[in-house]
Formats: C-alpha cells, structure tokens, sequence
C-alpha cells in the first residue's frame, strides 16, 4: 500500500515536470505566428549603434585568429574588438598582439592580471576600456555571422532593448554520439524555450552572442566575478531590475559553436553551468521579481537541470517498478504515465534533428537518427551524473572553474556567408 | 518579429465574431443551443421503449457494471473483446439513470438517458467541425439535422453502444485538427482524441488516416512537421496503453488456461464472415437492409456525396473518412456489426450539407451577374431545389422519427423484469439463466451477479461458469430461464442453455409470435 502511494505521487510529479518541459521546449512552435515572432526583424539599413565586442580568450591560439578575421567581416561600421587574455598566457597573448597589429583601429588587447582566472573576471577586466554604445560577448572559437551586427543594432532601436540575445548553434552534430545531442539541445533552447523565457520576463541569457547596453552593465556593477555560471546570473539581474531582454534566432546569421571535445569536458562542462545555477539561485536576486508568476518561473528554470536528472533516474524505475513490483494493476499503469511526456520528447527531438538538418543544410543520415534514440540513455546518465557533481561540488564549496577545450571541429563545416540584403539596399 | 505575441490574424478573428452577437453570445451559439434541444427532445422521448434492448447494450452496461464495482473489465473474465475505455465511459456515466428512476424500470432501457449528453456533445461538435471547415450556419445546421435527426441516428444514437462515444471523440479530434490557430498542441490533442476513440471502439482505427489528412491541410507550413510528429506520437503512446493493460496482467499472449489480447484481435479478425452487403441471404445484406429501412437517404446520398466530395478540398478529409468506413463495410467478407453504421454518419453528415452549399452557391453565383431579376430567378430555383430536396426527404423522416417517439417493443422485456422481481422469492439462493439485456435487473432484484444471475452464453462458453454448473448437475442446477427471441436465435452450440430449454414449463409469457418473452421453470 505504501509503495503503492509512492509510486503514485512520484509519477504524477514526475508527469507534470516532464509535460511542463515540453511544454517549454516546444513553445516556438505552437503555432507559424509565434514561429515566424521569433526571428530578428529586417533592419533598416542604418547603423545607429556602436559595438565593442569582447572577446575573452584563454589558451585558445589555435581558434582565435580565425575567429577574429571573421569579426573583421561584420557588414557593420562602427564597432570594436576587444582581446582578452590572461598573464599567464604568452602564446594567447602573442597571437592577440599580430591581430590587433593587423587593425589596430578595430581591434585592441587587454591582459587579465586576476591570479584566479574566470571569465566573469575577464570582461570586468576590459568593461572600463570599451568605448561602444553596446557590449557584445563572444567566445574565443565562435563563427560570427557578417551581418549579425546590423541585426542586433536594430533590434537595439526597434524594440527599445536593453539586452538583445542572438542565437548560438552547436553544429557538429556529426562528431560523436553526445554532440548530436548537444547540437539538439542548443538548437531548442535558442530556437524555443528562450524565447518564450523572455516573453515572460525571466531569462538567463547564454555564454556569447549577447549584447547589453554600456551604461546597464557599468550601472549593475558588470559581471559576477565568483559565479560560476556568469551569462546565467547577468541574465537574471537584468530581468530582475526590470530590463527588456529580446531573443532573436535566425539559422543564417546564428553564431556557430562546437561541442566540448570529449565526454569528459562534456560532463565538467555541465557540471559548471549546474553549479552555476545553484550559486544563482542561492544568490536570490530572483526573488525581486515582481510577479508570483516570474518568482515561480524562476525556480522552475534554475531547478530545471536537477529535475532533468531526477526523470532521467525515475523514468526507467517507474518501468521496472510497473513490471516487477506487485502492486495494484491502475497503480502499475500510473508508474508508465511519465514515459508518455519522455517519448513525447524524444518524437519531437527526431523532428527537431530533421529541421536541424534542413536549416543548417546539413546531410542528416539514418545513423544519425539511429544514434539520437540509442544515445538517449546514455546522454541521461551524464547530466544526471554532472547534476549531482553540482551538488557535490556546491556543497563542499569547490567552485573553480574548469574549462572547456575547443579543437575547431565546427571550422570544417561550410561558415556561411553574408547574403545580406543590407548589401543589395 | 518578436517574442511578444502578435497575431494579428487571431485579432480581427476574434473582432469577426464581436460583431454577430445576441445577448451577449455568438450567433453560433444560439443556433447551436437551439439545435441541441431539438435533438435532446426527439432522441430523449420514448428513449427506453424504442428500439428493442439489444445483446450488446446489455453486455456493455454490465461491463460498465463490473468497473464500477471494482470488479475489473466485466462481471465475468474479461476476454479483450474490446478494449474497455468505452464502457469505462459508460461507467462514468452511470449516476445519470439514477437521478430520474427510482422503480423497477428496465435497467437497460432506462440506461440509456446516459446517451444524451453523449449526442448533445457530438451534436455541437458536427456544427462546430462544419462551421471550421468553412461551411455558412445553415449548412452547418444541415448538417446537425442529417447527423442527429436522421430515424436511423434517432435509432442508434440513443443506444448504449461504444460507437457512439468513438463518434464523440473522433470529432473532438477532428474539430482540434481544424483549429484556427494552427496550434501544436491542439494537433497533439486530436492525437489523444483519435486514440480515445480507437479505445472506445477499435473500428474507428479505420477513420484516423483521414485525420492525417486533415492535418496536412491545416496545419502552417512551417510547423507541419512538429504537428504531425505530435499527432503520431500522441495516438501511439496511448493506444499503446492497451497492451500495456495487457502485459501487466500476464495476458498479451496466448496462453495455457487464459484469455490474451492477442486472442481476442486474432477472433474479432477471424470472426465468422457475415457476407457481402449485396449477396441477398446474408447476413450483411439483412443489417444493410435494416439500415436502409431506417433511412435510405442518408445512406444512399451519403455514399454518393461522400464519391463528389472527394473532390472538393475543403471537405476531403471527412470524404475520405466516409469513404474508408464505407469500403470497408462493403468488403465482401467479413463481420459487419448492426452498429457499424455509426460510425460512418457524422462523415456522410457532413459531406452532404457541404454539397449542398457548394450546389446553392453554384446556383447564386455561377456566371452570376448583378441585375435584380436574375438573382430573384436563382433565388427561386433554390428554394424549388430546396422545397423538393424537403419534400421527398421530411414526410420519411417524420413518420421514422414517429415510429421511434412511440413504438414499444420493450414491453415484453419490462414485463418479465417486473414479474420475476414480484414473484421469484429468495432471489440470492437461484439460479436464473437471460440474456444481456436482463441481466442487471436480475442483479438488481438480488440475483448474485455472475454465480445466480447467468448470462446464458456464458453457462456453456465461459469454462468457470459451466464447470461450476457442472458441479451441481449441468443444467439442473438452474432454477429459471427467461426465454427470449435472443436466447433462442442462439441455441445452436449452447448445450447447457438447449437443455434448459427442454426441461423447464412456461410460468407466464408476454407478447406472443417469435418475439415472445416466456419465464420458465426448469423441471429437474
């Protein structure tokens, strides 16, 4: 009878968790309206706005030039590149040093002297530096779209924001088994749930690609040097103080990215965006939100990775239980009722990967999608595990930052190309 | 553009729909309210003395019974005959009779008031998919009035029959396909719907293609592909649920000594063949005459609207609904159930009143030019076509309809009930053999439900009835059976039952001729 009980309840929390994710994960497109809503407006044609983009980077030579030469392509006039390397680092720095010879109107160097190096430091290094009207942030291996610039400016005037998040997509789908699932789940999270997180005025924004007014970020004291999820915690004392945040995703002028080159920096990569949520949501600036509505929200978004873990854990065990344990035979066909919302998931990630692939025109085979559904399990285990790592982690009070390494896989990949109308105006 | 929801389209929807109100509410609602009384009211009076009780009301009623008592899928084994969401709905339901009967009425009969709401849900939603397929309110209204007001909707739809509540929800899922918005979930919605349906009776699994059908037609261009990945999944995951009952309870397979899922599907595929509906002699051929004695307008109009209206976009979807229902009833072998028909009426519903604004509309504007007396001309020769359309089609239904507001076939049943219940003494110590639509008053009189109280196929067919009878002496150990048409069309291979038969003197009769309801002692 007891176990009966559990069994009850726990499913039923478990279905309304599951159901509530997918309900967020397919927000931008339940209808062709909302669909068509998220994308960037077509711009006027001026630029109105000035731009210093940061560029942290760290033990990143083999990435950074490339990176940087693309910037130099923005369709944009008027904006700033700013390098950011640490002391500790000569080669970063030297190869810095041969760009900004290259440009040296566009682009400039600045050294982090922190001992303890995070990126949160890194920024705050170079905020007082930067001469634009916005701050843009991009990391060291992004492909920047030319024409991203003239979008976000007008996004900027258009809509009267204060923070414009643009979209990033992992693309090397191809590379492994979790990457595939990686690119997925980048792929719903900036093409649908932050969308629907901005409409209702609680957004953590991502790690680059986003912009900020100068004068918001100085007047907010800039970036949080000890959290460790620092794009997160921007995003959530933005929103707090009341700032309009807009999300726009367009697949040709997204930046690309590349997943973390193995399992293991998968998995401590996780770890720090987990952690990082907790120190958020333990920090509770949240809690001025305005509304009970947002309040709630706001646990939901910063528990989300932690009850990703719990299903991935209580799924299987709801299975096993309705087929092993004697229980009443209602009770039984209750435990499966979470499995529901899952496959449900799962359908719509097949989906998903198709239009990934047509977005991205990129060959998605058989074994690709043979791979998704297989990896499944597998991919559950690593965020649980990352999830209760974060916990571990928080608890004993560990909070240094470990990196993620980059090898330029995405590179391969045809980067698109300006097919600005800007161009044609 | 952005984040904050524009919908411009919605808007002026909604401003459309400000603009026709009365007293506050839409005109659609009022004529849709207007439209339900009048079905409440022709299908409500004489609800329980026409048509006769059926086998299968009777057994589905028990079967809600049994789920309402706590004693599983049926009073006796639960042998997947169907799957059970059907007469879980029953189930839901069956507070309803209560509320207006208190006395010795036919269980039965009197059941079937739980039919209403079931009608009136369906009967707004054949007016809501109409209107969302574009129809005008008057074709929409037409089509309510060939779905509900038909004699042989007026007939079918007031039994207790699991095709009913399969018509409910595949025009719930029909109507969350057309939806304005477009919307994902209202698509994942209709998936539910269309899996509900198949659950409360599996043939409706025949429609659901034209559901796809009517996705692809409504659903953005943009967000098909999620729409109708939705949808499958949907309808998959919870028809799976069905087996799943069944694995749980050890009973997918065939087995040694149970009954299993596979089974049941292997005897409803392999069920004797009722023949062709147009080989005279067969079975098929008799329950297609049946239909058509009720209304051959429908029936016949529908088939060849539902040929026309293929062609048509807009009602394509329901065409091809009808029309796989059709074929499929006119497969040359095959069981084809009296209620099969059902299912095929709100289809042939709608595809004739969408014909039929397509006529009218070609009448008024085909090559139409604005001068006064050609458009006065086309309006007569509407409202001749119309007239003459009336005056074949209403005196049939009206005197159908008559017959269905005051024949009484049931007497004879109400009659024996009320009888055995004034005169069997000590009801908890016999036995008594009837048929399905008895049983539950047996049960109510204090019969012991399954052990006293016998479904009289079960006494030969079911092995725990028959060996426990066998125990006391076969068809000795019965006390009474009340003979009817039912029974004694289906002696054939019921031993038990014939013998029962054989041994027993007539106690009282009621009726006379074939349709005879006799209570008869058996003589040990």
């Amino acid at each position: 009878m007891l176990v009966a009980a559990a069994v009850l309840v726990v499913s039923l929390v478990l279905f309304s968790i599951a159901t509530a994710t997918l309900w967020w994960m397919m927000s931008a497109w339940r209808t062709p309206e909302m669909l068509a809503s998220t994308t960037f407006g077509q711009p006027d044609g001026r630029c109105g706005l000035s731009f210093s983009l940061l560029l942290p980077a760290r033990h990143e030579q083999g990435v950074l030039e490339h990176t940087v030469h693309r910037l130099l392509e923005s369709t944009h006039d008027d904006y700033e590149v700013i390098i950011i390397t640490g002391h500790d680092d000569p080669e970063t720095t030297q190869i810095a040093d041969k760009l900004a010879e290259l440009a040296p109107d566009k682009i400039r160097v600045v050294i982090d002297t922190n001992e303890i190096k995070s990126k949160a430091k890194a920024l705050n290094a170079a905020l007082p530096l930067c001469r634009g009207d916005i701050i843009g942030v991009f990391d060291a291996e992004d492909i920047v779209h030319p024409d991203l610039l003239v979008h976000v400016d007008y996004a900027f005037r258009s809509r009267q924001a204060d923070v414009v998040q643009g979209g990033v997509q992992l693309i090397n789908f191809h590379s492994s088994w979790y990457s595939l699932r990686n690119c997925l789940e980048y792929f719903f999270w900036f093409r649908s749930r932050l969308h629907l997180q901005a409409e209702k005025g609680f957004i953590t924004l991502g790690g680059n690609t986003v912009f900020i007014k100068t004068d918001l970020i100085r007047e907010i004291g800039g970036w949080d040097p000890n959290c460790l999820a620092e794009d997160c915690e921007l995003g959530v004392r933005v929103s707090s103080g009341g700032g309009k945040v807009v999300v726009a995703y367009e697949p040709q002028i997204v930046t690309r990215e590349e997943t973390p080159d193995s399992v293991t920096s998968l998995f401590k990569q996780r770890t720090r965006w987990n952690q990082g949520f907790l120190q958020v949501y333990r920090k509770a600036d949240w809690k001025q939100l305005p509304t009970n509505r947002q309040r709630g929200l706001a646990r939901f978004t910063l528990a989300t990775p932690f009850f990703q873990a719990l299903s991935g854990l209580a799924v299987p065990a709801g299975i096993l239980i309705g087929i092993f344990v004697n229980v009443p035979i209602w009770v039984a066909m209750i435990s499966w009722l979470p499995a529901v919302p899952a496959f449900l998931v799962l359908a719509f990630e097949i989906a998903a990967l198709h239009d990934f692939g047509r977005e991205y025109q990129l060959r998605v085979k058989a074994i690709h999608y043979f791979k998704l559904i297989i990896g499944t399990p597998f991919y559950q285990v690593i965020l649980m595990g990352a999830a209760l790592r974060a916990v571990w982690r928080e608890a004993t009070g560990r909070n240094d930052w470990e990196l993620t390494r980059h090898v330029g896989a995405h590179l391969v990949a045809p980067a698109p190309t300006s097919t600005s109308p800007m161009q044609t105006v | 553009m952005s984040t904050v929801l524009e919908r411009p389209a919605e808007r002026s929807k909604r401003a459309k729909a400000r603009e026709t109100q009365f007293l506050g509410r839409s005109m659609d609602f009022w004529i849709c309210a207007g439209l339900v009384a009048v079905v409440l009211l022709v299908q409500a009076w004489n609800i329980a003395d026409y048509p006769t009780v059926s086998d299968d009301e009777g057994t589905y009623l028990a079967q809600a019974w049994a789920v309402q008592h706590g004693l599983g899928m049926a009073p006796y084994t639960y042998w997947f005959d169907h799957p059970p969401l059907g007469w879980m709905q029953i189930a839901t339901l069956s507070w309803i009779p209560a509320l207006f009967f208190h006395g010795h009425q036919l269980v039965v009969a009197y059941a079937r008031i739980i039919m209403l709401p079931v009608s009136a849900v369906s009967t707004v939603l054949v007016y809501t998919l109409a209107r969302r397929m574009t129809l005008p309110r008057w074709a929409a209204a037409l089509a309510v009035g060939f779905f509900a007001l038909s004699p042989l909707s007026v007939t079918l739809q007031r039994e207790i029959f699991l095709d009913n509540f399969a018509v409910m929800w595949m025009l719930v899922a029909f109507t969350f396909m057309y939806s304005p918005r477009r919307h994902l979930w209202h698509h994942v919605a209709a998936g539910i719907c269309a899996a509900f349906a198949v659950l409360s009776k599996e043939t409706m699994l025949i429609a659901v293609p034209a559901l796809v059908v009517a996705l692809w037609q409504n659903a953005g261009r943009s967000t098909r592909k999620y729409s109708l990945v939705g949808f499958t999944a949907a309808l998959g995951l919870v028809l799976i649920q069905y087996p799943l009952y069944a694995v749980l309870k050890g009973e997918l397979f065939e087995g040694n000594g149970h009954v299993s899922l596979i089974g049941g599907i292997v005897y409803q595929m392999s069920r004797p063949g009722s023949g062709s509906i147009f080989a005279a002699q067969s079975s098929s051929y008799a329950v297609f005459h049946a239909w058509m004695y009720y209304d051959s307008v429908l029936i016949v109009g529908g088939v060849v609207a539902t040929v026309i209206a293929l062609a048509f976009r807009h009602l394509r979807p329901v065409a091809i609904a009808a029309a796989l229902l059709t074929l499929v009833a006119m497969r040359p072998s095959g069981y084809l159930p009296a209620m099969y028909v059902i299912q095929v009426l709100p289809f042939f519903a709608l595809v004739l009143a969408g014909l039929a604004e397509r006529l009218v509309a070609f009448l008024l504007r085909y090559r139409a030019h604005p001068v006064f007396w050609e458009q006065v001309v086309r309006m007569v020769l509407v409202g001749l076509v119309a007239a003459a359309a009336a005056f074949y089609v209403v005196p049939k239904w009206v005197s159908g309809d008559r017959v269905a507001d005051t024949a009484d076939p049931n007497a004879g049943y109400q009659q024996a009930a009320t009888w055995v219940a004034a005169h069997i003494k000590d009801p908890a110590g016999k036995r008594i053999l009837v048929d399905d639509g008895l049983w539950l008053d047996m049960v109510k009189d204090g019969f012991h439900p399954g052990r006293g109280a016998i479904w009289f196929f079960k006494a030969d067919l079911d092995p725990s009835v028959k060996n426990a009878l066998a125990k006391h002496g076969g068809w000795r150990a019965i006390d009474y059976i009340v003979s009817t048409p039912m029974i004694r069309q289906n002696t054939f291979d019921l031993p038990t039952v014939q013998a029962a038969l054989d041994h027993s003197r007539v106690l009282v009769s009621f009726g006379t001729g074939a349709n005879q309801i006799q209570i008869r002692e058996i003589n040990r």
